[in-house]
């Protein structure tokens, strides 16, 4: 729309407008449609929504004649049904990777005026992986920049929130102030509120996300992420001795470790980073990924950490605004916690825990001290049950699970500090191993099982020869053990390392099937 | 039902003069009250489920005409009604998906077919093809051809489709054939504008009913009967039907236009079906050679009727030219086979451009079109530069010819630029399906059983064989499940389970897989998602929902009944959502003794219904200051460690990951977002699956009772003075 050519007047203008099953993109086509047939103006609107509409990607194709209507049946305009690559000039996506998947089909060209939402609706495929499978947002909106000969970009989905409404209202202000300020059509701001006021549904909070996004799409401003504002170290926490670009994350893995046990385990997670950022010789990358998940692996979630997260006071208030209770409001928080064997045996002192572990699984009992319980932490009875679960701290380090985790993280710091001095890279990437160490129960074990195993193999094995080849080879096998927690991928991957794979898992249920002589 | 088409039904009730705006299907069912039909049924199914609801919301409307309207159990039920207008003049039409209805209606079809008709009978087929489809991509073509029925393929713009509606009963009636009349998925869906005319009330209707009924062995489909048939087709039925199509010209022949000075291309033409004609002009705009209104400088022959032929003026057509290209989506490429036939038999020496696989055709000599796939935007204007490059038609502007070319230059440009393919997003289950929950047991057996065979079936539930579940090995066809999981199960050491909705089990899986399995006692297991509707072609009613209309009230079809009247021995039926009980019952299956068909009936009524009844009634509550109770459920980020393992259990919309608050994790947390209807699966998985103590359950008390104030305050006031901040 940004170049008038020869044609222009003659030609349809076309909108693409790209959204998610149930945001209201059929709404939003109504309504662009009203407007169009009020004004004369010979228009066609096509969709598949086919089973779409159960949360998948769908799009609305409408095409507005700018010329009103002859009156002759003969001169009535022909109008496509699908719309063709270069050849759109209106696109509009409700969500971000939407507006990329309309550039990748290439409907955002230089005639094109792209509106579209920044916020992200992720995808399956992007939430599955155990660590950060997202798709990189930024690239869609410096695409867009590029691409489109005009580009609106905002938060559709806070404006919509704000006004109280479906973002399908949004995206209808934004297409309308577009459409005015490059006067592609005969079609007034008015014209368009009078068509949400005829749907008769929600009219007021529509007219308020209509407004909310007619106002961004004058304003034409491309809008990019904010980057966080740092933390600032907080000044009598002793950091001083580490590397500035590690600073507020020791910072804050201090405060956490004191916060979950007390001040001599702070200074047992000062003592334990000291002797990494010795050998840091880099820019600190080391000594602050190695503070993250140092400060992460001794602030275990244990039963009365758990219990302790449970019953404060900010948790309280971050539960009631994120449902969206009104202060006024009773709030019932009922937790699904299920400790297990390993949970209760885990609190008990390590040689005890052993042999009661032992004996439960003898007597077949594992499965039956997993005990489902739906805790009221709300009700005084739940609070104070919880509250008296995260008073054991002062026995955590009797127990057998602090024992086992101290174990295993000196045999990781001791692998970083037995790199380093060898190879920076092979120490950085060892210690992003922890990273696998992470979740509950069956998900812990398979991330503590896939750590262990990894390390025995390439970190502590002699499985790859050379500290590159160690590096890149711990690199592969850790992507592989986030993207896929059962293993499957781990051990492809160590395979090409001559690395058997595991055996597979004893399966505990017998399948019955009849033998053919009972059958029939 | 989904969609309610109370403001629809009035643009039923136009009347001449008057003009119906609205979609493409809707127009359809209008055309069909301007014909006269006598009964009208079908199956639902996109693209074609409006044509469908608008009816059953139409009682009124077509009682007053006394028109019989039946949603019929199949497509092979919908098109058995129409031997209603074999021996009598009946008008009447059925509609389905194809070619997955049509595969079921075909034995009907075929016998329909040979026997002829004498009232009109018209079949609307949605052409489920190319983008947004959700079957196996086939043409209904073939259908036409094997028995010898009439393919109307319409302009898809609404005048062009009512006219061919109602056209497609007098070719009908004048050839005593079945005709069939193909919309795509987007003819469907367009929304456009004609003039109407009155509705006809039938004259043989249930308000003139007939008195005797007629009798015709030569209308039998047996010997000799059968033989006389099929001669009677060729003999009589087509010759009349050619005559009919030339006649009423349905077939359309536009002459190349002078445009801004420009002359026709007269040694030139294309040959296309009608449903391509729009993106014909749309590619020829790009190039140059049309203008807005369809004016082409390249003459036209556009085939509103795909099937039969007409050969004389497709002869007429080619004969003068030196090249014709056909545009012909889908394959086999019939058309441009029979074309070239049809041509050499006139001896005419035309050259064809079409397929550009075409078998004994060299690749890129002839061709320009993609033998399968699409016709998009994209292709067609590749195809006719391609075609207009190649025979080099002098004065053609070559920036113009080159813009596939910039096309392709801008999609490389994107891919560079973004990096990566974005994500996909298929659909899936919606935020509280009670099928999710189902599939999250099947995992949770694999966890501890390893992997075990599952025949899949139609419906939502499919959606189980993309991540997070990938479950689902086999998929056959609607209902088929059980019956295609009848070999598979007694190679196998141990069960295999099959999966199947109850829109299936009542579509075809009762008689082809349940009393299969029942006579010969197969060993395996029958998930049955009850969620009370066909819900993924828009929830409509089935014999067992829970919430019949009017016009269903007295039935009483329960799926528990049925089964174990025909002999099913074991039978359970669970909630889904208690995810922990469904595993036990599934472990059950997979291990009792017990040998013979083992039926699991999973209850949990359909999300999308559900929310549509309870939320208007809730939210009138509020309104009103009656206590109300809103559930939700949520993720504490302060434990939630980023593994991501509810999610790889779930797969719900609204369970979701967001940034951590936490500046030492760098992994995204859970995160339930405000979609939540708070069906709960998220805390049961977490339960069943022990996977972590992060769930929450919270409950909100709207207009709170003296009771519920006085409770929260002293809990506030105890809590208050013991919590840490």
């Amino acid at each position: 729309m940004s170049t008038m050519t020869r044609d222009q007047d003659t030609r349809p203008v076309t909108i693409l407008v790209a959204a998610l099953g149930g945001e209201g993109g059929g709404v939003l086509a109504d309504w662009l449609r009203d407007v169009a047939v009020a004004a004369h103006l010979p228009v066609q609107s096509t969709s598949i929504p086919g089973v779409a509409q159960r949360t998948g990607a769908t799009t609305y194709y409408l095409e507005i004649f700018p010329r009103t209507e002859t009156g002759a049946p003969a001169k009535r305009p022909v109008f496509a049904l699908t719309p063709a690559p270069g050849n759109v000039d209106l696109m509009v996506a409700s969500e971000l990777v939407e507006a990329g998947r309309a550039m990748q089909n290439g409907f955002v060209s230089a005639r094109t005026t792209l509106i579209s939402s920044t916020h992200r609706i992720y995808a399956t495929s992007e939430k599955m992986p155990m660590g950060d499978g997202r798709y990189d947002g930024q690239r869609v909106i410096d695409a867009a920049l590029e691409l489109a000969g005009n580009a609106v970009l905002f938060d559709m989905a806070r404006a919509a929130q704000q006004a109280g409404t479906v973002i399908s209202a949004v995206m209808f202000g934004a297409i309308a102030a577009v459409l005015e300020k490059t006067r592609a059509l005969p079609i007034t701001r008015a014209a368009c509120e009078a068509a949400i006021r005829a749907s008769g549904k929600g009219v007021e909070a529509s007219l308020r996300g209509f407004s909310a996004g007619y106002a961004a799409g004058m304003g034409a401003v491309a809008e990019s992420a904010a980057p966080l504002p740092a933390t600032p170290v907080p000044a009598k926490i002793p950091t001083d001795a580490f590397h500035p670009a590690a600073r507020a994350i020791v910072a804050e893995g201090i405060r956490r470790t004191a916060d979950y046990q007390d001040d001599a385990y702070a200074t047992l997670y000062i003592r334990r980073l000291e002797r990494v950022a010795a050998l840091d010789r880099g820019d600190g990358t080391l000594t602050a990924e190695t503070a993250r998940y140092l400060a992460l692996w001794m602030s275990f979630e244990d039963v009365i950490r758990v219990a302790d997260l449970k019953t404060r006071k900010a948790r309280f208030e971050r539960v009631r605004d994120e449902v969206q209770a009104r202060p006024h409001e009773p709030l019932h928080i009922i937790e699904f916690l299920k400790p297990g064997l390993d949970e209760i045996a885990g609190m008990l002192p390590p040689s005890l825990s052993r042999r009661f572990h032992a004996w439960a699984v003898r007597r077949g009992w594992a499965e039956r001290l997993s005990l489902g319980m739906h805790v009221k932490t709300h009700s005084i009875s739940g609070f104070l049950l919880l509250r008296a679960l995260a008073g054991m701290r002062f026995w955590r380090r009797r127990t057998a699970r602090y024992a086992d985790e101290q174990a295993l993280i000196e045999r990781w710091l001791a692998a970083i500090v037995a790199a380093a001095p060898r190879s920076q890279r092979l120490a950085f990437e060892i210690a992003l191993t922890a990273r696998l160490i992470k979740g509950y129960s069956d998900t812990h074990k398979r991330g503590a099982a896939n750590f262990t195993r990894i390390f025995d193999t390439l970190v502590e094995g002699d499985a790859v020869a050379g500290d590159d080849a160690r590096a890149d080879a711990i690199f592969a096998a850790r992507e592989a053990a986030l993207a896929d927690p059962e293993g499957k991928n781990l051990d492809a991957t160590l395979t090409r390392h001559g690395i058997k794979p595991r055996p597979p898992r004893e399966q505990p249920i017998r399948f019955v099937k009849p033998a053919l002589r009972e059958r029939g | 039902m989904e969609r309610s088409f109370k403001e629809e039904i009035k643009l039923l009730r136009l009347k001449q003069g008057d003009t119906f705006h609205g979609e493409g299907i809707l127009a359809v069912t209008k055309a069909l009250l301007q014909s006269g039909v006598s009964y009208v049924g079908g199956y639902q199914g996109a693209p074609i489920s409006h044509l469908i609801d608008v009816l059953a919301d139409a009682r009124e409307l077509m009682d007053e005409m006394g028109i019989h309207f039946e949603a019929n159990a199949s497509e092979a039920g919908a098109a058995a009604m129409l031997a209603a207008s074999i021996n009598y003049p009946v008008r009447g039409a059925v509609t389905w998906k194809s070619t997955v209805g049509t595969n079921v209606a075909s034995d009907a079809l075929a016998n329909l077919a040979s026997s002829g008709v004498k009232g009109g009978a018209v079949i609307i087929i949605g052409e489920d093809y190319g983008e947004g489809s959700s079957i196996m991509q086939e043409r209904s073509h073939a259908f036409a051809m094997k028995s010898q029925m009439w393919l109307l393929d319409p302009r898809p713009n609404l005048p062009s489709i009512v006219r061919s509606v109602e056209k497609a009963f007098e070719l009908s009636e004048a050839s005593n054939t079945p005709v069939m009349v193909e919309l795509r998925i987007r003819a469907c869906h367009v929304h456009g504008a004609f003039e109407c005319k009155d509705n006809r009330p039938p004259a043989i209707s249930r308000l003139a009913t007939m008195t005797e009924p007629a009798f015709d062995y030569g209308n039998i489909v047996l010997p000799p009967s059968s033989y006389a048939q099929e001669k009677h087709k060729i003999e009589k039925r087509w010759p009349a039907a050619v005559e009919f199509i030339k006649r009423e010209r349905l077939n359309e022949t536009f002459a190349g236009e002078s445009l801004d000075g420009q002359g026709a291309l007269t040694d030139l033409g294309i040959v296309l079906q009608g449903g391509m004609y729009n993106a014909v002009i749309r590619a020829l705009q790009q190039l140059g050679l049309a203008d807005a209104y369809g004016a082409s400088r390249v003459p036209l022959y556009v085939m509103n009727v795909t099937y039969p032929l007409i050969p004389e003026e497709l002869t007429a057509f080619c004969a003068s030219r030196k090249s014709v290209l056909v545009v012909e989506e889908g394959q086999p490429n019939y058309i441009e086979d029979a074309l070239h036939a049809i041509l050499r038999r006139a001896d005419v020496q035309t050259r064809l451009y079409g397929k550009e696989e075409a078998i004994g055709v060299p690749a890129g000599e002839t061709g320009v079109f993609p033998m399968a796939g699409e016709y998009t935007g994209e292709v067609m204007l590749r195809a006719l530069a391609r075609y207009f490059a190649a025979t080099g038609a002098a004065g053609l502007d070559t920036e113009r010819l080159a813009a596939p070319q910039r096309t392709a230059d801008l999609k490389k440009r994107a891919a560079e630029l973004l990096g990566a393919p974005v994500p996909n997003r298929p659909p899936g289950f919606c935020v509280g399906c009670p099928e999710r929950p189902v599939f999250s047991a099947m995992k949770l057996l694999e966890r501890e059983a390893g992997s075990y065979h599952v025949s899949a079936d139609i419906g939502c539930h499919l959606f189980s064989s993309l991540p997070p579940f990938n479950i689902g090995n086999t998929v056959l066809g609607y209902g088929l499940g059980l019956a295609s999981n009848s070999a598979i199960g007694p190679l196998f050491n141990k069960r295999s389970i099959t999966v199947m909705g109850d829109g299936g089990f009542w579509h075809n899986g009762l008689s082809s897989g349940v009393s299969n399995a029942v006579f010969n006692n197969d060993d395996g297991i029958l998930v049955i998602m009850k969620n009370g509707y066909s819900s993924a072609t828009g929830t409509q009613e089935l014999p067992s929902s829970p919430h019949q209309s009017q016009e269903h009230r007295a039935t009483d079809m329960g799926i528990e009944r049925t089964l174990a009247g025909m002999g099913v021995k074991w039978m359970k039926v669970v909630d889904n959502y208690k995810v922990g009980n469904t595993l036990r019952v599934l472990r059950e299956a997979m291990t009792t003794p017990f040998n013979g068909l083992k039926v699991i009936v999973a209850e949990g009524e359909c999300q999308l219904e559900k929310q549509r009844r309870l939320k208007p009634v809730n939210a009138e509550k509020i309104k009103r200051g009656e206590r109300v109770v809103r559930v939700r459920y949520g993720v504490d980020e302060d434990t939630c460690t980023g593994d991501h393992s509810c999610i790889r259990l779930s797969g719900c919309p609204s369970l979701t990951i967001k940034d951590s608050a936490d500046p030492l994790r760098l992994d995204p947390v859970a995160h339930v977002n405000n979609g939540c209807v708070g069906c709960g699966l998220c805390g049961e998985v977490s339960h069943a699956a022990t996977l972590c103590p992060s769930f929450f359950r919270a409950e909100i008390v709207h207009n709170a009772g003296a009771w519920d104030r006085f409770k929260a305050k002293i809990r506030a006031a105890v809590i208050g003075v013991l919590q840490p901040a």
